[in-house]
């Protein structure tokens, strides 16, 4: 059963999560097969779901380190074939251009998917419907979102590790905005900045519950991100089965504290685990794979 | 002779797409079997109404398109982005657009009720409170504008954008009624400051923040397009120059239909050529469009008249 159909559990409530770090040196990496061996410890039960990989597509990025890059993007989608599943499709909603076909022309999505029609789906002009959001965290209450998202088995958040202007980091959590559609919301999705950052970021995960979490750090990007900071060369791919446990296992390897970002100290107590004795720590440790990254001085006490 | 080819090389490509996604109820949906959607159909409805590409059977479909708009209208003038949403939105300019411009004398109350309520929806974040404690804020230096100009945000109760407010300009030209004149006239100044004021330090537009922590934006073709539609009309300005020329730079390398449409129908509106863009049809078919109606219908606008910009050769819709 997808999480979307379960009631939120409080976080005490909840068994540990697991994590995986892997280190990858490089986009030329074979990514797919170590993706798989990553996988494994997870169990995850795919085979014959319809499945969402919902990468972090913010603009255009022909130098490759503002958007989760193609190549993971396309290893993911060879790995949850291979487990079964009956159909993977990649979606999001840019937030900042509305030209969704030139961001997947700048990043060569093609020509690591192969045709995007029956496989991409736009998530800003995809049909919608009403969803009521369990937590009421922000004054929205309530939000269109895409049908695709919220129709299918699993959803998989791939986010970039990067840092945010305005909300300290941005990881498979920030990255949900993106199932926000820009059609009815606009470019920005304007009404979630008006409702709080943090707070909205809570209700749209509690409301499409992202099942799993890949977040891309072989090039993360720090200082002034989303789109303008620095490249940053972290070498790490972090896997989780908790979206929560993935962004502070994240936060840690980028040398900042979770409990600092405060929608993932807020996430802590409802949708997932932060604290370390929660997480069942695989893989590389946070201490071999961190790597200070600069963040705007807004967000020092992070660190 | 070449550009009669690619015209109808592209009209052959998205026409019929055009004629055969328009769902039973008269409305487009974003992609063929979704949903009818009133941003999608809008833009539809004008490539259909393009004169030089117009059928008889077209008509008809532009008609069923209009009483789509017509029975989705809300009950304040506004038009809502997606069905089951009760709050109008940003949409409404592009109806009162797309309704003007088929000359549809029978839509007369409708677009001065959109075109009312246009008027009436002030963005929120340039309120005399909010511009107060923006002052006391420690961050306004973030992202420096000036809040003393309002546009228009792409939900009630936000921000002023680039786009909405670019849409709203467009659709506040020619209204017909004087007490709406004299609204847009004030709203129309205040965006037009606000549209200068968020151009890009090189030129173009993005979403609306020219500059953030210091770093300059990068402008992006699609707000870059209808921030010079919208301003089409004080086109002497260095900064309309100098976004032009930006455009002009930036659509020789674009891949993608929709961009590359809009900057034809952009550069193409200010005379001005456009040297080594790709033609039209050929990136329509690698690209697939992902069947995007949107694409479908810029690409013909592209190779029109402009008649929905006011420009002669407009025709009258039958009652």
């Amino acid at each position: 059963m997808t999480l979307r159909n379960q009631t939120l559990t409080p976080s005490f409530q909840r068994p540990p999560s697991q994590v995986v770090i892997r280190r990858v040196g490089s986009y030329q990496a074979e990514i797919a097969s170590l993706m798989f061996e990553s996988l494994a410890p997870f169990g995850l039960q795919v085979k014959g779901k319809s499945i969402l990989l919902k990468p972090n597509l913010v603009g255009l990025d022909p130098e490759g380190f503002i958007n989760t890059h193609p190549t993971v993007i396309a290893a993911a989608r060879e790995c949850f074939l291979r487990m079964g599943a009956s159909q993977v499709l990649v979606g999001d909603g840019p937030a900042l251009d509305r030209d969704t076909e030139a961001i997947l022309e700048s990043v060569k999505l093609r020509e690591h998917l192969g045709p995007l029609r029956n496989v991409f789906v736009d998530l800003n002009l995809d049909d919608v419907e009403r969803v009521t959001f369990p937590t009421r965290a922000s004054r929205l209450r309530e939000l269109f979102l895409p049908k695709t998202c919220m129709g299918v088995d699993f959803v998989v958040s791939m986010a970039k590790l990067k840092t945010h202007h305005w909300a300290g980091v941005t990881l498979s959590m920030k990255n949900m905005f993106g199932i926000v559609p820009g059609a009815c919301y606009g470019w920005p999705k304007n009404v979630l900045h008006w409702a709080g950052i943090d707070r909205a970021i809570l209700d749209i995960n509690a409301a499409a519950r992202p099942d799993f979490a890949i977040v891309d750090g072989i090039v993360g990007m720090e200082g002034n991100g989303p789109t303008q900071g620095q490249p940053k060369a972290s070498g790490v791919l972090v896997f989780g089965n908790d979206p929560v446990a993935v962004d502070a296992t994240c936060c840690r390897v980028m040398g900042l504290r979770p409990e600092g970002v405060k929608y993932l100290s807020q996430a802590g107590t409802m949708l997932g685990h932060v604290q370390v004795d929660k997480i069942q720590q695989l893989g590389e440790t946070i201490e071999s794979t961190r790597s200070s990254f600069a963040v705007l001085p807004a967000f020092q006490s992070l660190k | 002779m070449e550009s009669e080819l690619e015209n109808s090389e592209v009209a052959r490509i998205c026409l019929p797409f055009l004629r055969d996604t328009q769902n039973p109820d008269g409305g487009w949906g974003f992609r063929p079997g979704t949903a009818s959607r009133v941003e999608a159909t809008c833009w539809a409805l004008l490539a259909l109404w393009e004169p030089s590409e117009q059928s008889s059977e077209d008509r008809v479909r532009v008609h069923r398109a209009r009483d789509f708009l017509q029975t989705t209208q809300l009950s304040d003038g506004s038009w809502p982005a997606a069905p089951g949403e009760e709050t109008g939105c940003w949409v409404t300019s592009l109806c009162c657009l797309a309704l003007n411009a088929i000359g549809d004398q029978t839509q007369k109350s409708a677009i001065e009720s959109g075109s009312r309520w246009i008027c009436d929806d002030w963005p929120s974040d340039s309120t005399p409170w909010r511009r107060f404690l923006a002052r006391l804020a420690s961050h306004n230096d973030v992202a420096p504008m000036n809040t003393s100009y309002r546009g228009w945000g792409w939900t009630p109760g936000t921000s002023s954008w680039v786009e909405p407010t670019s849409f709203a300009l467009l659709a506040l030209e020619r209204p017909e009624s004087p007490e709406i004149a004299r609204k847009a006239k004030e709203r129309r100044s205040l965006a037009t400051s606000l549209l200068f004021d968020r151009v890009c330090p090189g030129g173009g537009w993005n979403a609306g923040n020219p500059v953030v922590y210091g770093a300059a934006g990068e402008p992006g073709v699609v707000p870059t397009v209808w921030s010079l539609l919208a301003l089409r009309n004080v086109a002497a300005r260095a900064e309309i120059i100098q976004s032009l020329d930006w455009l002009q730079r930036t659509a020789a390398n674009v891949q993608s239909p929709g961009s590359l449409a809009l900057a034809q129908i952009c550069l193409r509106t200010y005379g001005q050529s456009q040297p080594g863009m790709a033609p039209l049809s050929d990136v329509l078919k690698r690209s697939e469009f992902l069947d995007n109606t949107l694409v479908a219908a810029w690409a013909v606008l592209a190779c029109g008249s402009d008649f929905w910009l006011g420009k002669s050769g407009a025709r009258k819709v039958a009652a």
